[in-house]
This record gives structure tokens, C-alpha cells and sequence, in this order.
């Protein structure tokens, strides 16, 4: 017997929680499409396993937690779906960075940063830029770079999730911070000193 | 001795796993000696305190007028699944 409560419910959540959970897929996959499948597939996840919410953490908490579930599976399924030649993608920033005797050319050589955190991370604008940074990345450095730094996975099972060696992964993580780190560089931090001028 | 390039591999590799003693050995002396990898350093470690807050943040969700939102279409289209999965449950 469906009580109004139970038909109600599944609606009621995509209102309360639709967009925060878009707006987080969107912000890992790049993708309006896929994040909406995302969205879908949380709801439909939580509506199969609702006996499950215990009600210890609030039911966004618990949304979010199975949004990032299937976000690994997505990075897992992506991952599986070119061919293994695509693996190693990214720039070989050898050149762009490094003269012939692997020592840093002086126009891309490290600056000095404004490191204090109070002073970066509370800017709302700092969002803006990493993502425009990450989205500047080849599909699979940024979810390998994301499964470390945003997932905070460990290496052997981030390696499972996209069907890599250890070693395929140090180079890709190796390239994506490369350049996040320079993209940070030029758009962030060398704006702000100009702006204490 | 390593030369930067290999400098910055060994400093990236350094945040996922413990290097063996003799290339930590080697690394700590080539950072010791050249700012512009030393500065690397701290950037890399800073960099990862910042993605972390980044997905805190993220998790937390603050959103603005011009946040992004489901399309109205999206949105209904996922009810509508939700309604189906739900009666054909019963």
C-alpha cells in the first residue's frame, strides 16, 4: 500500500536537494549531461536504499555521499572507455619548463606565492579559478588529480579505479600538477601581488 | 645529483608515497640549494591544502544567483523516474 508520504517523498527530495547535488556534479564531471545521469542515479540509489539512512548525518550529507560513489564510477567507466594509449594524456611540460639541462628556464620558473591560507581560501573567486584551471586538464589527469586531492583515495585503489599502473599514475598526477600549478600562478597569484600594488 | 626537472618528479611522487631513503637523501640536498624547488615544494603542499578546502566547500554548497541549477527539464525528467521506480516497487 503507497501512502501519500512514500509518493510525495521522492519529489520533495529532488526540490530540496536537485541543484545542490547538480551543481557538485557538475563541478567534478565538466558535463551537464552526465551530471544530471549523476543526479538521477543518486536519487534513484537512495530511493532503493532508504532503509539505510539512519538519520546520523542530515540527508544531504548522506545525498553527497552517494553522489560521490557514483562520480567513482564515472571517472571508472570513463577510464575504460579509450583505449590505453590515451592513458599517459597531458602535456610532456619538458620543454616548457625545463632547459636542456633540466634546470628551470627563468619565465616559468617558480614565484613567490601569498601562501597564507586565510588570505587565499576564503576568496569566493579562488573557486572560479581552480575550476577553470582543472577544466583546462585532459578529462583523465583531472579525475586521476581529483580521486587524490578531492577524493582523497589512496593510490593502490585509485589505480583500480582507472585501470592503471602505479607508475602511469605518478607521471599523470605529475603532469596535472604541473599545470594547475602554473595556471594558478598566472591567473591567481601573480594577479594578486599586482593587486597590492 | 638531480637536476630540477628530476627534482620535481621525485617532489610530486613524494606526495603519494614514501620515497626510497637515497632519492629522499638526494632530493632534500637539491631543494636545499635551489629556491626556485624549494619554492616548488611548499607549492605543491599548499596546492593540496586548497583542493581539499576547494571539496569541503564544494560538499558545503554556497550558492550564488548565477550558480548553476538543474534545467527545468532535467528536473522533471528525474521525478518522473523516481515515480516510476517508486510504483513499480510498490
Amino acid at each position: 500500500m503507497v501512502s501519500e508520504q512514500n509518493v510525495l517523498e521522492p519529489e520533495t527530495r529532488v526540490d530540496g536537494h536537485g541543484d545542490f547535488l547538480y551543481r557538485y556534479a557538475l563541478s567534478r564531471v565538466r558535463d551537464s549531461g552526465a551530471a544530471e545521469d549523476l543526479v538521477q542515479e543518486t536519487f534513484l540509489a537512495a530511493l532503493k536504499s532508504r532503509e539505510n539512512f539512519t538519520g546520523q548525518s542530515s540527508e544531504r550529507t548522506w545525498l553527497v555521499g552517494i553522489l560521490k560513489h557514483k562520480i567513482i564510477d564515472y571517472f571508472r567507466k570513463v577510464s575504460r572507455e579509450r583505449p590505453s594509449s590515451d592513458m599517459e594524456a597531458g602535456e610532456d611540460f619538458t620543454e616548457r619548463f625545463f632547459d636542456k639541462k633540466g634546470m628551470w628556464k627563468s619565465d616559468t620558473a617558480p614565484s613567490e606565492w601569498q601562501m597564507d591560507p586565510a588570505a587565499v581560501m576564503e576568496q569566493k573567486e579562488l573557486a572560479k579559478t581552480l575550476e577553470d584551471c582543472m577544466a583546462k586538464l585532459p578529462a583523465r589527469l583531472s579525475h586521476a588529480f581529483q580521486l587524490v586531492e578531492m577524493d582523497e583515495i589512496k593510490t593502490d585503489e585509485v589505480c583500480k579505479v582507472l585501470n592503471i599502473t602505479a607508475t602511469n599514475l605518478w607521471v599523470m598526477l605529475y603532469r596535472a600538477r604541473m599545470s594547475l600549478k602554473r595556471c594558478l600562478e598566472t591567473n591567481w597569484f601573480h594577479k594578486s601581488s599586482e593587486k597590492e600594488k | 645529483m638531480l637536476n630540477c626537472q628530476k627534482a620535481t618528479k621525485l617532489l610530486s611522487e613524494s606526495l603519494d608515497r614514501p620515497l626510497p631513503l637515497y632519492q629522499r637523501m638526494l632530493l632534500r640536498m637539491h631543494v636545499w640549494m635551489c629556491r626556485f624547488c624549494s619554492r616548488f615544494e611548499k607549492q605543491l603542499l599548499f596546492m593540496r591544502q586548497i583542493f581539499r578546502h576547494y571539496e569541503k566547500q564544494l560538499s558545503k554548497d554556497h550558492p550564488s544567483p548565477d550558480s548553476a541549477s538543474l534545467s527545468p527539464e532535467a528536473r522533471a525528467r528525474i521525478k518522473k523516474v523516481l515515480q516510476e521506480e517508486e510504483s513499480s516497487s510498490g
